[in-house]
């Protein structure tokens, strides 16, 4: 451990820590910590940004607004299959509905639940997989991580206009590609189709994401002594069982923090939804920040008191969730 | 006999190894490949239900249309490079010389200062969308390229300083007694002794702080839309987006090629110090 200097006698002057960390406080207190806490004070108020001379004190109005404002929090529309289930349909049922309750249009809040519940399982378990292969692909191993890892430097909204020509009804590769499978007809109205749009979007950001995931997952597999593998194929264990008794569980605290960063981006995510379908159709793609955007600088009366509160709101369920996870990560260590 | 079927078996695998992994690197390499090329195709070929990877005819035209079409492309290029540019610089001096009081000496506020960052990093940037509105407003910052500098500096300086405290605590002991008794003030060793040995640090943090405001989306969205003269590039482009999508995409094409392909060439020639700036990144985050 590095010996620590003790502050020189003469306590404020040029040459001292307090000097050296005044730029950082500065810009950091008036640019990150006032606005977070204006926000959090902002959002007891009743308070549009045009008519700041109305501004007054409501306390919990607006999360209690939150609550009842249907565009939130609506529960999800399922609608179940009808009919008697035929006994080979039995086992799938499960699925069926999961993929029925996954694609429910609702609130923002809903949506920004269900477009977590599509893209974090897929960013746990795809990126492994593409760095297991990677892992063993020897003198090429470098050439391949290069080249899955170049969408991971390109900004989110040029990743959307790519993918909103894929999904073009007419000429977007996706249809192109469906069309020349007999018997697909026309192909997807992909982000147009109040069921489709989601998961379309959530693909996409599944793709986006991938590089970015392998590189975390080969940071921790190279962290795993190779000599434990080694070991386990010497004994007669088969690739399987020497990664799944192995590699697997010394890569749980990666999978924990891949699962983590993609959740919390997944509540966060915006961008992509106001790019490609505006929260559309209906508001099948509206998710939270979108929504409190919208709010706040699309409706015409800048309600800056209510979109205070529902940033606040999301952030705290954010929060709660990684609070949660975090838990359940330690107890079954 | 057994062991060359052994080895035809292992050849095998591996070859089907790269083949899966050839088709996976393709599909993440493809699309902006394909922008490229498309944007390198006249009209008549874009909008075609026959699907073509190279052009037929090769052609400039979306390119010279552009130019022509879309004034506001430049300003958005000029403000994105200006702002990532800047956001860079400032973050790395403030930050850094912040990470150096924080690692070296030992005052009175020294915790509670780094538990302060600590926890700011742990909200979500977008609670201080509307303050940061209001604030940016009242000053007159909104739509300058001063405000969208400082509000990403602010939002990277936390990661900076976590980043380079933690090379700056390894710097050994000796160098600085060194550089005291040569009667450098503290000032001095910071320039002398501490940026240059914690150099890789610098370009970890720096490329990732690069890559976080060139990409940025939500705030330059809300302060910097007004004007084309304000726009960074991820608004222009969803603005010209907007505008052109129904018209022409092989020109809106040219633009995407033109604002993706100056990051990515950079990428390809600082790889490493990509890849630990963003790792180092997430694992701190």
């Amino acid at each position: 451990m590095a010996a620590v200097q003790h502050a020189s006698r003469r306590k404020w002057g040029l040459d001292t820590p307090y000097a050296f960390l005044l730029p950082a406080i500065l810009i950091f207190g008036a640019f990150a910590v006032y606005p977070i806490l204006r926000s959090l004070y902002l959002s007891f108020f009743s308070y549009e940004f045009l008519h700041p001379e109305q501004m007054h004190w409501v306390g919990v109005a607006n999360y209690r607004e939150i609550a009842g404002d249907q565009r939130v929090t609506a529960w999800p529309g399922i609608v179940l299959p009808k009919g008697s289930l035929s006994v080979w349909q039995i086992p799938f049922y499960p699925l069926v509905v999961a993929w029925l309750t996954i694609n429910a249009p609702g609130g923002a809040f809903w949506n920004s639940i269900r477009f977590t519940a599509m893209y974090v399982p897929a960013t746990i378990v795809l990126p492994l997989f593409l760095a297991i292969l990677i892992e063993r692909a020897g003198r090429l191993s470098a050439f391949f991580r290069t080249m899955n890892f170049i969408p991971v430097v390109v900004s989110v909204a040029v990743v959307s206009i790519i993918w909103m020509w894929i999904y073009h009804p007419e000429y977007g590769v996706a249809n192109t590609l469906i069309r020349m499978v007999p018997g697909m007809g026309d192909g997807f109205t992909w982000l147009s189709d109040p069921k489709l749009a989601m998961p379309a979007i959530a693909a996409m950001c599944v793709w986006h994401g991938l590089g970015f995931n392998m590189l975390l997952y080969l940071v921790g597999l190279q962290r795993i002594p190779t000599e434990l593998v080694e070991a386990a194929t010497v004994d007669g264990a088969t690739g399987w069982q020497a990664f799944r008794r192995i590699t697997f569980p010394l890569l749980k605290p990666t999978m924990f923090l891949v699962g983590l960063l993609a959740m919390i981006g997944a509540l966060k995510v915006f961008g992509q939804m106001l790019i490609m379908t505006n929260g559309g159709p209906g508001d099948s793609t509206l998710s939270m920040v979108l929504y409190l955007y919208n709010i706040a600088f699309r409706y015409g009366k800048f309600r800056f008191g209510y979109a205070s509160a529902l940033a606040w709101a999301l952030a705290v369920f954010i929060f709660f969730v990684s609070l949660i996870a975090f838990r359940l990560s330690k107890e079954r260590e | 006999m057994a062991l060359s079927a052994d080895r035809a078996k292992r050849q095998a695998n591996t070859g089907l190894l790269y083949l899966v992994l050839f088709i996976i690197s393709a599909l993440s390499v493809l699309p902006f490949l394909w922008v490229v090329l498309s944007s390198l195709k006249p009209y008549s070929e874009l909008y075609s239900k026959h699907l073509a990877f190279w052009p037929h005819h090769w052609t400039l035209d979306n390119y010279t249309k552009m130019l022509e079409k879309m004034v506001g492309f430049g300003y958005y290029y000029r403000n994105s490079v200006l702002v990532s540019l800047g956001t860079v610089v400032l973050t790395l001096f403030a930050g850094s010389l912040a990470a150096y009081a924080l690692a070296r000496f030992r005052f009175r506020g020294s915790q509670a200062i780094l538990l302060i960052f600590l926890a700011t990093m742990m909200v979500p940037g977008e609670v201080g969308l509307i303050g940061q509105y209001e604030l940016l407003s009242a000053y007159r910052l909104l739509n300058t390229l001063t405000g969208l500098t400082l509000t990403y500096t602010a939002f990277n300086l936390a990661l900076t300083i976590f980043i380079m405290r933690s090379v700056f605590i390894a710097v050994p002991q000796e160098m600085l007694d060194a550089a005291r008794v040569d009667g450098c003030s503290w000032w001095e060793t910071f320039w002398q002794i501490m940026v240059p040995m914690g150099a890789s640090g610098l370009a970890a943090a720096g490329t990732l702080v690069f890559l976080s405001s060139w990409n940025e989306f939500i705030f330059a969205l809300t302060m910097n839309n007004w004007s084309d003269e304000a726009r960074t590039l991820p608004v222009g482009i969803q603005l010209l987006q907007g505008q052109w999508q129904h018209w022409d995409y092989g020109v809106l094409f040219a633009s995407v090629m033109l604002s993706f392909l100056p990051v990515i060439i950079l990428f390809l020639f600082l790889q490493k110090t990509f890849m630990r700036g963003l790792t180092v990144g997430a694992v701190k985050g």
